[in-house]
């Protein structure tokens, strides 16, 4: 490895490109510090959250999305903390989380219209069997 | 040997069959939980046909765990995969729920278009059913009204015949009233002219029975007496004028009825004298009738003197009969037979 650097030397090109590489490794092997804030992580998360919320979360999936803004939560604290390897894992977890939600939420709705409109059909139906009597 | 130096080899092929089957190994307790939330939403049609997308998401993230965890990374990176592929098997099923409820939406709405099709169809069908009970129910009205009204017609028509024949009847019976109260005045006026016929007859023959007249061939035949006049004298004694006046009377109520006024005498004296004297005697009461009243052209006259005679001459006393005036009365017509 020495007689590589020292082959590299007498070609500044080389040189420069070796800085970089062993700087990256360096930044790899000291790995949390140095991955840069998923801060678009942290709004795709944030912006999940809402829509679970907006989609009736709370009321459908109260325990998934409160869990979500836990996380949430506890993401922006790792940002604050710039323990952005947590804060990733906990802003992922967030979104899914707040998917979850949303998606529960949604099919709660769906549900409740369907059983609504069943109900109506039956209900309908009846009316008209009687009408027909 | 041989077969321990293949024990491994099978223990290899174990592994890597095992590896295949999906489960990895038990090593990490959420990403077992993960792989069997993962079947588990696998093995059910509606995920894999609804939310193939979300489920294939969870599986690429599973497989990121999988790897993960063979690569020895961390437990805390592979938990973290683990827990985000199970989240997203959530999300799956719960996606897979929705359009599940969508689709029971869309068809709940094709049903209660079909079930309102079949109210306005039934609906359609009553009201029709209705018209044509109304229809039926005008009908039958309408037949009944009909009928009604020539029941109407036809009594209406039996009413004015019955009337008619009433009419008539009445009529006939008016006109058979009338002819009956004609003939009843017919019979009272015939009876009573009858009873006053009779009651005439009666009196007219009291009277004549006063008169004395007498029924002859000639028919009734009054004679006064020679001691109603003096003697060889034609005044009319008191009790003459009084039988005189009984005969005015009579000829007064029967009009009818003419005289004939005949003198007679006994056969003392000349021929001319008795002629004269019974003349005289004749017309003297002829005269005492025309005075009490009675019309000239009713009493004619006749002297036959001593002819006649109704007693012998021989004696006073039928001398005195001989000597007499004989009153002839006619019939109704005034006719009078001659001697």
């Amino acid at each position: 490895m020495m007689k590589k650097l020292y082959h590299l030397k007498s070609y500044p090109m080389h040189r420069i490109g070796v800085t970089v590489a062993v700087a990256i490794f360096m930044a790899g092997c000291a790995s949390t510090p140095t991955i840069p804030a998923p801060t678009e992580q942290m709004a795709v998360s944030r912006a999940a959250v809402n829509n679970a919320s907006s989609a009736g979360g709370n009321e459908f999936a109260p325990l998934q999305l409160k869990s979500a803004m836990e996380k949430m939560d506890a993401a922006e604290r790792a940002m604050g903390e710039k323990n952005y390897v947590r804060a990733r894992e906990l802003a992922e977890q967030a979104q899914v989380d707040a998917k979850l939600a949303e998606a529960a939420a949604r099919s709660a709705k769906a549900q409740k219209a369907a059983d609504a409109l069943q109900e109506d059909n039956r209900v309908l139906r009846k009316e008209l069997d009687r009408k027909a009597q | 040997m041989k077969k321990n130096r293949y024990f491994p080899m099978s223990l290899i092929a174990v592994a890597i069959l095992s590896g295949c089957s999906s489960t990895p190994g038990p090593q990490n307790a959420s990403l077992t939980e993960a792989h069997s939330s993962y079947n588990s939403a696998r093995s059910n049609p509606d995920v894999t046909n609804l939310a193939a997308v979300e489920l294939k998401e969870a599986g690429d993230t599973l497989s990121k765990a999988d790897n993960a965890f063979s690569k020895g990374q961390g437990a805390a990176t592979v938990d973290h995969l683990a827990y985000i592929a199970n989240q997203q098997v959530g999300i799956a099923q719960e996606t897979a729920k929705r359009k599940t409820a969508e689709l029971a939406v869309t068809d709940a709405s094709a049903k209660r278009t079909e079930v309102r099709l079949e109210a306005r169809t039934a609906e359609a069908d009553a009201a029709k059913r209705q018209v044509a009970i109304v229809q039926k129910t005008a009908d039958k009205q309408a037949a009944d009204l009909a009928a009604a009204s020539a029941n109407a017609e036809h009594d209406q028509i039996r009413l004015e015949a019955i009337t008619a024949e009433a009419d008539m009847a009445e009529l006939q019976v008016a006109i058979a009233q009338e002819t009956a109260d004609k003939q009843a005045a017919a019979l009272a006026a015939a009876s009573s002219k009858a009873e006053r016929d009779q009651a005439l007859i009666a009196q007219q023959e009291m009277q004549l029975r006063e008169l004395n007249a007498k029924k002859t061939d000639r028919g009734l035949v009054i004679t006064l007496g020679d001691v109603l006049f003096s003697t060889n004298k034609a005044q009319l004694e008191s009790g003459g004028t009084r039988n005189v006046r009984k005969l005015a009377d009579f000829l007064k109520q029967y009009p009818q009825h003419k005289v004939l006024v005949e003198g007679y005498t006994d056969s003392t004296g000349s021929n001319s004298l008795n002629q004269e004297l019974s003349d005289r005697r004749a017309y003297a009461v002829r005269t005492a009738l025309i005075d009490m009243g009675i019309s000239s052209d009713r009493v004619t006259t006749r002297g036959y003197g001593e002819e006649f005679p109704v007693a012998s001459n021989d004696t006073a006393a039928s001398r005195q009969l001989n000597r007499r005036v004989e009153i002839i009365l006619s019939d109704d017509n005034g006719n009078i037979a001659p001697r």
